[in-house]
């Protein structure tokens, strides 16, 4: 079942094409990866789809219904929630006001004490909730980005670079994580680290200057020509 | 249904309401102080208007005054033209002026820091100039004199003076910094704080930020309105530089001073820094020297304000012992389950 449907999205800023008629599906249970060098357009697909920026044409549906001209708000009420390439937590308040704030959304039927208990063991998060969220470190504000994300109850998270700026070690923690969140919702990534497009994405979507080149499996995409010779050249030699 | 909740312990809230509807009886022998307490206690409501939108919001509204303004010329107007009482002239003058208070932030929508400011000056400057030239309504710069203390239609005296109107209107102030409590605790206040922080990223949880801003203007604007017709009445003089930017000006600091964002932080703010002028007007080359020494080096010492600042070290002494608490847990749970 198509979760998420965009057609020809397009967006222009000033003289520079941003997205060129992209079509893009993502189906229920699916994790989407996308990726593309930098200014290709990954970001402004992102911004599109969840309403941070009007596109100037093109259709965006989710779960069947008409997304595109919403705000923000009223898509991540729809379901669809998303991260941001530079971390984005509520800097001076604490963990667990975070939380709260997050826990607003759904006040009425929100999880349960023993499910956020369970959420914040899994996002080893249960030692700092009265630590200010501005004070902790990268790895655990990305954890904390997505246990706010989490408590949204989406059907899909669209994550951009959610391994941007990590050490090493906890890249692999962080694609673990994401490995189980696939099991919660569906999952669009943006990633320029092939090691966590190859791991978690079913699909990849290749963009090169707001057009999509490329769409299929990772195997398929990494051996592709024009990926390679676009993208991935540098990467693979 | 869930019983309301405030930010303020029962302690607190004992102990400023001791203190705001204690203070009117303190100096109920002198009048002159009886006044400053008055106008002190007018700017308590005032201070807790803009904290909702300095300190939950984010925003500083320089037009804060003019909306204050539109509020006495309203209830002022109603009065003493068209002879309705002042408890019918006040709620309905505020809240136009609340609405028109709505209209004006709507560039708050679209700016944010230092460019809304900017803009809000700009519409300060354009309600000052009305509060001047639409000089049938507002008698231009000479202003309104004479303007009645409120009517008591079943009373004796039927008008509200001395005590009882410095009592009124503590009631009123402690009323106004009670309400911003109980918003601060409700789900609403959280939602003010996290536009506050970061609106982009409150709009990816899920908040409406354009609502939670108009909400904002409205209460605040409410309380501009009707602290305006509080200070129209009891000072019994009103002029477009009663409602200058200045005033605005003041009663940022005031709130900024005593602590943004907190309760008591803008009545502490407006406690201390009202009287000053008045206490110390002998000595009119040493007063603006004390306020502004004042201002300085709360700013310099305490940059969060003098309650904020108190806040501040409970929490962070709060947080070190959770530290220590868990520490101590995982420590035992750790000796345990070695061998």
């Amino acid at each position: 079942m198509i979760l998420l449907e965009v057609k020809n999205l397009s967006k222009n800023f000033g003289g520079v094409r941003a997205l060129s008629a992209v079509n893009i599906t993502q189906a229920t249970g699916e994790t989407l990866g996308m990726i593309g060098p930098n200014g290709s357009g990954k970001t402004s697909f992102v911004n599109a789809v969840t309403g941070h920026l009007a596109p100037d044409k093109g259709m965006i549906y989710f779960g069947g219904d008409r997304i595109t001209g919403l705000r923000p708000h009223q898509i991540t009420r729809a379901g669809l929630t998303r991260t941001y390439q530079a971390v984005r937590v509520l800097a001076k308040l604490t963990v667990s006001e975070n939380l709260a704030t997050a826990r607003l959304l759904h006040a009425e039927r929100a999880l349960s004490d023993d499910d956020i208990a369970a959420l914040l063991d899994w996002l080893k998060l249960d030692h700092c909730l009265g630590h200010r969220a501005g004070g902790l470190t990268l790895f655990e504000q990305r954890r904390l980005e997505l246990a706010m994300r989490l408590l949204l109850k989406p059907r899909l998270i669209m994550l951009d670079e959610p391994v941007g700026g990590l050490a090493a070690g906890e890249v692999r923690e962080m694609i673990e994580l994401l490995k189980e969140l696939r099991a919660r919702c569906a999952v669009f990534v943006i990633e320029h680290t092939m090691k966590v497009i190859r791991e978690l994405a079913d699909r990849v979507v290749v963009l090169i200057a707001g057009e999509k080149i490329a769409d299929g499996p990772p195997a398929e995409i990494l051996r592709d020509r024009r990926v390679i010779e676009h993208y991935l050249g540098a990467v693979h030699a | 249904m869930k019983p309301a909740r405030l930010v303020l312990s029962g302690r607190a809230i004992a102990v400023l309401a001791t203190l705001i509807l204690g203070a009117p009886f303190l100096v109920s022998s002198n009048p002159f102080l009886g006044f400053v307490v008055g106008v002190t206690l007018i700017h308590v409501l005032w201070s807790a208007g803009m904290n909702l939108l300095y300190g939950y919001v984010g925003l500083m509204p320089l037009m804060f005054a003019g909306i204050a303004g539109v509020g006495a010329y309203g209830t002022v107007r109603l009065t003493m033209d068209y002879g309705w009482s002042f408890w019918l002239a006040m709620p309905v003058s505020a809240l136009c002026a609340a609405s028109i208070g709505v209209v004006l932030g709507l560039p708050s929508l679209r700016l944010k820091g230092f460019y809304f400011t900017l803009c809000s000056l700009v519409i300060q400057t354009v309600l000052t100039l009305v509060f001047i030239y639409f000089a049938q309504f507002t008698n231009g710069d000479t202003g309104i004199s004479q303007i009645p203390p409120p009517d008591l239609e079943f009373f004796s005296p039927n008008r509200l003076v001395g005590l009882p109107f410095n009592l009124v209107i503590a009631v009123v102030a402690l009323a106004g910094v009670l309400i911003v409590s109980l918003i601060a605790a409700s789900p609403t206040g959280q939602r003010l704080i996290a536009v506050r922080e970061d609106d982009l990223l409150a709009e990816t949880l899920g908040i409406d930020v354009v609502r939670c801003k108009v909400i904002a203007f409205f209460l605040g604007s409410l309380y501009a309105a009707v602290g305006g017709s509080f200070y129209a009445s009891y000072l019994g003089f009103i002029s477009p530089r009663s409602f200058d930017v200045l005033l605005s000006l003041n009663i940022w600091l005031m709130v900024a001073f005593g602590g943004r964002g907190t309760i008591l932080g803008p009545v502490i703010g407006a406690v201390i820094l009202v009287p000053i002028p008045f206490l110390l007007q002998d000595y009119f080359m040493l007063k603006d020297v004390v306020y502004g020494l004042l201002i300085i080096l709360v700013m310099i010492l305490m940059p969060s304000g003098i309650y904020g600042e108190i806040e501040r070290r409970r929490a962070g002494r709060r947080a070190a012992a959770l530290d220590r608490t868990r520490t101590a847990a995982r420590a035992a749970a750790g000796r345990r389950v070695m061998p």
